[in-house]
């Protein structure tokens, strides 16, 4: 080490030189990276999956295409019956994970009859005579072989290979950021910050083993995650390198969370009862915040354990998704929707009780996915939007602090030193970074108050250059994308709504961080998804990111999704 | 299933405030990012408030400003006091406007590579004005207050731009402590940032409206019987000028044959022509804005009328703006916009090379023509030529009056009709008593050291 030190004194435009290196080769190698993930996202074949057939008695088949279907006269159903005495939405023809299928009365006028008798809820079998508005029908589920035939023709995920190949392309990304950092002098703080890009490496590639050795073969959600930890850690590198481990332990800690979530989504019926869990710990976070937290900066959202700083609200997130993702035959049923409504404004009287503006309002972002999701009625939207703008006044008035971060937004450059000080600070930084950065360790951005955390776009684009800094709002943005795509094929509206909430819920978190610091919109300090500096964050994150996962239907794609029967490569 | 699916239609809009948001940030970035890296107090170019990214020196290479680390000023006491207010202080109190717009410039900044190139070596910057007039300028002011101000109406280049008073950077005075009011508005750059009423030195406003729109203006005669009334209220002359024309009426500085003038020109003609003249409007070069002037005559009796004629009642004008207008005439309408800065360096590469801009035709040819001759006759008739040796200046001079029991202002403001020295100029001399007698000595030393700067090359 000191052998290197001194070497490094008596040459010093060898770093010099390397590190100008580095400034092309960071964001060439992160856009490679992203490319090679995102496009297989993006681009992946959507194949319809038959799970059954619908025989009417005129001799005409339907195939049934989802696991859950609603029947009815509306054209927007996925089984669509143009008879009068069809209700618009009649009944959920839901299929199980073990292949057993149930019907279930949507609040119809004229009740479903199986075999002769009418009934709310009903197994079916292949025997079973169905009838809806007097149209008989019977079910016929597919095989057991022609399921199995069924997987073996659908597309693979990635081959393992292109996943070690990005694998391989991240680890030098990381090997050369800690290197960078060792030229831009880091010191004695070198070790932290080796341990902290080396911690990632290693994670990486050990839950990479795990995926082969459970034969799932895509990593490019993973990859992208990891991307963003390891931006992430760069930008601790360079403003509290002393929490780099920290930050390590939390991004290990946040893998655990994303496996156990995706574990508990892989069977519904297992899903379904995790979710009251969830649900009980999403106020129960939120509540023990209140009576235990302390008041930082204006917002009384964290939890002091032992010396450790907590913010629950970030797991409440996860726990807010579970509770709103839902099947289809609780989507048909009013009540359901109300419950969830109810349980909404428990959650955002308790934030607004923590004065947490951020954290409300993303809550209320993902509410109104939610709410448009299952309700697919704009007036509900409507109706909730004008609540908050009503709320929002309110909370204005009350809290002079969210006041006057309205007041600053899009003058900071009137007041430079006090309110807008944060934001003109990172403008000119990353100004001053261009489009290719200053170098690891030659910011100036770290002496500001949060550099690692709410402004850290900013230091990353600082010393990273912009376009680093760019892409990793893009892979938030890819990973949003990667979820609207995928729910054409998805299994479960319970998937397809938590996916999207939870993709939800990363870009707009990156929307309030980013566009925050930058001064497009007005600053929450809410942190960048897997990026931002804070433990419990980045688990949050990764819980959000097993929705994501989940969403996946893609051949071996996905440990959310389970493979068909004892099949072998 | 396929509703839920349709639906997902929202997250689209999500995505699209977000990506959408980061494209507008990036329009802002190559709009602006020049402006963001040399704001003041940016990290890599300033060291707390004061700018550090390299030298700055006068037009002959003297260092004014060293402030690559540590800011150091000239070696030369009176150089560091009279070169202090384009410079800035050590406190920030007194904002160098010119040279913090070419920070970025200076650092070598480029929206690709940020900073990046500059953090190693520093950038120079190399003012238009001379050292050496400088302080020729601020000794021959004095301990008075006031400006001086000389550019080169043909290239735009401003050789001697003085506010006094000012101070040592290297040895300031206790100027929160001091009860003379010697250091009253020192922290101002009177050029740019000030204000005065102009006195007689606005009649040539009056004279170029006159020459523009009253037929057979030259031709008329006045009679000046030393005062001219309107009812209770009356236009005074020192002396009673007895019979003038329009041009003797402007070298004797009648105001009774100017309240004459006034009424033949008219309210509204004057209004436009002062608009048209822009002498009231704020000037801006090299990323520094003067002060606006004031010329309003919307709710004025007849006399006060006549007063704003002759350069009182409530006309205001700023001294580089002024100068500016009197290069337009020198220039027969047109004159050059005034730069201060010539040339700035980012290591080896010159990144920002000064451009003549011509000022717009302000005036006809043949109207500026004719108030060059009365001009002229000026100071052949009146100041007197020897002051000037081996120019050829033009001027007006005015004794802008206070109120009060406070001594007249001085003002000077003219230009040399030689296309050796093509320089236009201004002198204020604060409760400088007589414009001629206060402001000629100044500028007499000013020109004359000018003369010296140019014939050197």
């Amino acid at each position: 080490m000191e052998m290197l030190n001194t070497f490094l004194q008596q040459n010093a435009s060898v770093p010099d030189g390397l590190i100008g290196l580095l400034r092309y080769v960071v964001p060439a190698l992160s856009l490679l990276l992203l490319l090679r993930c995102v496009i297989p996202l993006l681009t992946f074949r959507r194949e319809p999956e038959i799970w059954a057939w619908l025989n009417f008695a005129d001799g005409n088949q339907v195939p049934i295409t989802h696991w859950e279907n609603v029947i009815g006269r509306s054209k927007n159903c996925d089984v669509t019956i143009n008879f009068p005495t069809v209700s618009r939405n009649h009944a959920v023809l839901t299929r199980y994970d073990d292949g057993s299928w149930t019907i279930t009365d949507a609040g119809s006028k004229d009740g479903v009859y199986v075999n002769g008798k009418q009934v709310q809820i009903c197994a079916l079998n292949s025997r079973s005579r169905l009838s809806i508005g007097g149209v008989e029908m019977h079910l016929q589920p597919i095989s057991e072989k022609q399921e199995q035939k069924m997987a073996q023709l659908r597309t693979k995920a990635a081959s393992g290979w292109d996943g070690v190949a990005n694998l391989m392309l991240l680890s030098v990304l990381q090997i050369l950021m800690a290197l960078g950092f060792l030229l831009g002098g880091a010191g004695e703080q070198i070790l932290m910050i080796a341990e902290g890009f080396g911690g990632i490496l290693l994670c990486q590639w050990v839950l990479f083993l795990f995926y082969m050795i459970i034969k799932r073969k895509s990593f490019e959600v993973e990859t992208i995650a990891f991307f963003l930890c390891t931006i992430g850690m760069a930008a601790i590198a360079t403003v509290k390198p002393q929490e780099a481990m920290k930050q390590l332990i939390a991004m290990v800690l946040g893998v655990l969370v994303f496996l156990f979530i995706g574990w508990s989504l892989r069977d519904l019926e297992r899903a379904k009862k995790v979710r009251y869990l969830a649900v009980l710990a999403g106020v129960g976070f939120l509540l023990i915040t209140l009576v235990f937290g302390t008041e930082y900066y204006g917002a009384k959202n964290w939890l002091v354990i032992g010396g450790m700083s907590l913010q629950p609200s970030e797991l409440s997130k996860v726990c807010f998704v579970f509770a709103g993702a839902s099947t289809m035959d609780r989507i048909m049923n009013k009540r359901n929707l109300i419950m969830f409504i109810a349980y909404s404004v428990v959650i955002c009287g308790c934030l607004a009780l923590m004065n947490d503006f951020g954290t409300a309002l993303i809550f209320f972002c993902a509410f109104l996915i939610i709410a448009y999701l299952r309700s697919g009625s704009m007036g509900t939207v409507a109706l909730a939007i004008t609540a908050l703008a009503f709320a929002g006044v309110l909370a204005l008035r009350i809290a002079p602090h969210a006041l006057q971060r309205f007041a600053t937004w899009r003058h900071v450059w009137e007041d430079p030193h006090n309110a807008g000080y944060q934001q003109t600070q990172a403008l000119m930084c990353i100004a001053s970074g261009g489009l290719l950065g200053l170098g690891p360790g030659r910011g100036m951005l770290h002496h500001v108050f949060a550099a690692d955390s709410d402004i850290a776009f900013a230091t990353i684009s600082e010393e990273w250059g912009l376009i680093t800094a760019v892409l990793t709002v893009l892979a938030i943005a890819a990973l949003a994308c990667f979820t609207i795509r995928t729910a054409r094929v998805a299994r479960s509206s319970f998937y397809i709504i938590g996916g999207c909430t939870a993709a939800g819920i990363l870009v707009i978190q990156t929307t309030l961080n980013c566009l925050g610091t930058l001064d497009i919109l007005p600053f929450t300090g809410v942190p960048f998804p897997l990026l931002s500096n804070g433990g419990t964050s980045m688990i949050g994150a990764w819980g959000l990111l097993a929705f994501v996962k989940a969403a996946d239907t893609r051949q071996n794609a996905s440990f959310a999704v389970r493979l068909n029967g004892r099949e072998s490569e | 299933m396929n509703r839920v699916t349709k639906r997902t239609w929202l997250m689209g809009l999500f995505i699209a405030i977000l990506v959408g948001g980061m494209g507008f940030f990036l329009w802002e970035y190559v709009g602006n990012a020049a402006q963001w890296v040399a704001f003041t107090g940016s990290p890599h170019i300033y060291n707390k408030t004061n700018l550090g990214c390299g030298t700055v020196t006068d037009r002959d290479g003297t260092i004014l400003l060293d402030i690559s680390a540590e800011r150091s000023y000239a070696l030369d006491p009176l150089t560091r006091k009279s070169t202090l207010h384009w410079l800035g202080d050590r406190k920030g109190y007194i904002k160098a406007g010119a040279v913090t717009h070419y920070a970025g410039n200076m650092v070598g900044f480029d929206l690709i590579n940020g900073v990046y190139s500059a953090q190693e070596q520093g950038g120079r910057a190399r003012l238009t004005l001379s050292a050496e007039i400088q302080n020729t300028a601020l000794e021959a002011l004095g301990n008075r207050k006031g400006t001086v101000g000389v550019y080169n109406y043909k290239t735009g280049e401003i050789l001697c731009a003085i506010s006094s008073p000012t101070f040592d950077p290297d040895n300031v005075p206790d100027i929160e402590g001091d009860t003379t009011g010697a250091y009253t508005g020192v922290y101002l750059n009177r050029f740019l940032q000030s204000t005065y009423p102009p006195g007689s030195i606005f009649k040539v406003v009056t004279t170029a409206a006159a020459l523009d729109c009253v037929p057979g203006i030259t031709e008329k005669t006045f009679y000046c019987s030393g005062e001219k009334t309107y009812g209770e209220e009356k236009v005074t002359c020192e002396t009673a000028h007895g019979k003038v024309n329009l041009s003797t009426a402007l070298t004797r500085s009648c105001n009774c044959a100017f309240a004459e003038i006034a009424e033949l020109v008219g309210k509204k003609n004057m209004e436009n022509y002062v608009r048209q003249m822009q002498v009231t409007q704020p000037l801006s070069f090299d990323g520094v804005t003067t002060a606006a002037g004031n010329y309003d005559i919307s709710q004025t009796a007849p006399v006060s009328f006549a007063w704003s004629c002759i350069g009182q009642h409530t006309d205001m004008i700023n001294p580089a703006r002024f100068m500016t207008f009197m290069g337009a005439i020198a220039g027969e309408g047109v004159g050059a916009v005034p730069h201060i800065m010539a040339q700035v360096e980012s290591g080896e590469t010159v990144t920002y090379t000064a451009k003549t801009e011509k000022t717009d035709r302000i005036l006809p040819k043949d109207v500026a023509k004719t108030l060059k001759q009365y001009m002229r006759s000026n100071v052949a008739n009146g100041y007197g030529d020897w002051n000037f040796p081996g120019m050829n200046v033009c001027a007006k001079s005015g004794t802008s009056q206070l109120g009060g029991d406070l001594t007249s202002n001085a003002m000077f403001a003219g230009f040399v009709d030689n296309e050796e020295y093509p320089l236009a100029f201004i002198v204020v001399v604060e409760n400088g008593g007589y414009g001629a007698s206060a402001c000629v000595p100044v500028l007499s030393k000013v020109l004359a050291s000018c003369k010296s700067v140019l014939d050197r090359g």
